[in-house]
């Protein structure tokens, strides 16, 4: 198997591997470590003005950032910090790892930052690999999916 | 190409040996042996064949049969398909049932499988969990239509040597039961007694003991009367067996190399035995290291270990970059297939995936081992990390 520039380069730092706790992160996962796929994303969502807390390192606990986040459900709240964790493929991490670059910054939404076509073709993945690549956006929607009601 | 600074893939091909190239070098050109060893009408074809006789008796000599027995083939993929198809056919009229190991390598399976379309029926032997294989279940499934046994001594991905004279005595108390065994893997990592054990077939490579890729030898015992039917028709030469001019510089190579490792690898294996243990050792204390078939019954140069908590294919694309190494994972498309040897030892899907084969040889040492070791640490290290598991 082969990979392009971009999936080593993701798949060999992945920068934005770790976890992120405590009050205003939210957490989703899917596929399972049996099946050979599982992604986790941990996300850290605030009003835009707290997100300009200086950027913490990369795969640093960002739990103490958590208590500076004025916690909001409104749709403009912004991801302060995206952690991700997953048992896969180079493909996999490397494009859940990209995710969590793209995505912090920017607007907390229920969709990745890209189509899972367009990820598959950025990174040069196998058609045979899409599945794993919907299970990336399983995850995020299942972060980002409204906390139930009690 | 990237080249990696480490070779462990000693098992998939070795590279040839100095002294071997140069005996092969003497036989390319116009000063050398570069003559048709089949015609016998000039010096030149005399000089080349001399050669090919000569490297006959290394071969033999090194797996204890006699010149005659050697049959040239292009490597131990036809010799596994002419003596399973060969003798198979031969024997028809008295039979069509054949015994197997359900972990033997594709070139035995696949011809199995073939022959079961044609009629014939196939027994496939499951080892036990060591990979291992009791010469008592071998006698259990031999049968009166039984023409033919077929097991491979040392097993590509595991390494684990099995008991192939207790199959040969066996074999032959059960009226005479035909025995192949593909020995690819076997030489100058093991003792091989052709003769001594009764064997019938033996299947041999090159290109695993330091020699040329390309070339291989059946080993046919005349001593036990043992017949196959030729499946490549032509010259007539090999006793008719596999036809097509003999390519002096290949078998001469194979010769060299067969008689360098029968001469060294008593010596060799334990120096290289202290490099795998070390390399065991140091992978062991990762914790969540399992080590695949019997450490006792397996061959000095060869470790297959699965890492638990960590996805194969990233796994070997962490490590790829410092070391050459095998995995427990066929790339049949995009999407990998567990070994089945693994699977057949009990290794659930995500283990066979998750291992990885490292096969030392002549040139290895210490330093490989200690840079390969380093590298698998801080792989498995830190794909654990992102997994989410404790490393």
């Amino acid at each position: 198997m082969t990979y392009n520039e971009l999936t080593r380069r993701h798949f060999e730092t992945a920068a934005h591997a770790g976890l992120l706790t405590g009050p205003g992160t939210r957490r989703g996962a899917a596929g399972s470590r049996a099946q050979g796929t599982w992604v986790q994303f941990d996300l850290l969502i605030g009003a835009v003005q707290v997100c300009a807390t200086p950027v913490m390192g990369a795969n640093r606990q960002l739990a103490g950032l958590s208590n500076q986040i004025e916690s909001s459900s409104d749709s403009r709240d912004t991801l302060c910090a995206v952690r991700f964790q997953a048992f896969g493929c180079p493909h996999v991490i490397a494009v859940a790892d990209w995710v969590a670059q793209q995505s912090e910054g920017s607007e907390a939404r229920p969709a990745l930052p890209e189509s899972v076509a367009a990820l598959a073709l950025r990174f040069a993945v196998p058609t045979e690999k899409l599945g794993r690549l919907l299970l990336i956006e399983d995850a995020w929607i299942a972060a980002l999916a409204p906390p139930s009601l009690p | 190409m990237n080249r990696p600074s480490v070779y462990l893939d000693y098992a998939a091909t070795t590279p040839v040996d100095p002294r071997v190239a140069a005996c092969m070098a003497e036989c390319l050109t116009r000063e050398g042996a570069f003559g048709n060893p089949g015609s016998s009408s000039h010096d030149y074809g005399d000089a080349a064949n001399e050669r090919v006789e000569a490297a006959r008796g290394q071969v033999a000599a090194a797996v204890g049969a006699a010149p005659g027995d050697i049959v040239w083939t292009s490597g131990a993929t036809e010799a596994n398909n002419l003596a399973l198809f060969g003798i198979a056919r031969y024997y028809q009229t008295q039979g069509r049932h054949l015994v197997t190991v359900r972990t033997e390598h594709k070139a035995v399976l696949d011809p199995c499988r073939e022959l079961e379309r044609s009629g014939w029926r196939v027994t496939y032997l499951e080892p036990d969990r060591t990979g291992l294989v009791d010469p008592a279940r071998v006698a259990d499934a031999l049968r009166p239509d039984t023409v033919l046994v077929s097991v491979m001594q040392v097993n590509n991905e595991i390494g684990v040597i099995q008991d192939v004279a207790a199959i040969a005595r066996l074999c032959a108390a059960h009226g005479g039961v035909r025995l192949h065994v593909d020995a690819a893997q076997s030489v100058g990592k093991c003792a091989v007694e052709f003769t001594r054990w009764g064997i019938d077939a033996l299947s041999l490579s090159a290109h695993k003991a330091y020699g040329p890729k390309g070339v291989g030898a059946l080993a046919v015992s005349r001593q036990r009367g043992v017949h196959l039917q030729a499946l490549q028709l032509g010259g007539g030469q090999e006793r008719g067996l596999r036809s097509g001019t003999v390519p002096t510089h290949q078998v001469v190579g194979m010769g060299a190399a067969f008689a360098l490792a029968a001469t060294e690898w008593r010596d060799e294996a334990p120096r290289i035995a202290q490099l795998r243990d070390r390399l065991w050792e140091g992978m062991a204390a990762l914790g969540g290291v399992l080590r695949n078939g019997e450490a006792d019954h397996t061959v000095a140069h060869l470790l297959n270990v699965s890492f638990a908590d960590v996805e194969g294919e990233s796994l070997l694309a962490a490590v790829r970059p410092f070391i050459a190494v095998s995995t427990g994972s066929a790339c049949a498309s995009a999407v990998r297939e567990p070994s089945y040897v693994l699977r057949a030892l009990g290794r659930d899907e995500r283990l066979a995936e998750s291992s990885l084969r490292f096969s030392l040889g002549r040139f290895s040492t210490v330093a490989e081992v200690e840079l390969a070791l380093t590298t698998v640490e801080r792989a498995v290290r830190r794909l654990r990390r992102i997994g989410g598991r404790p490393p």
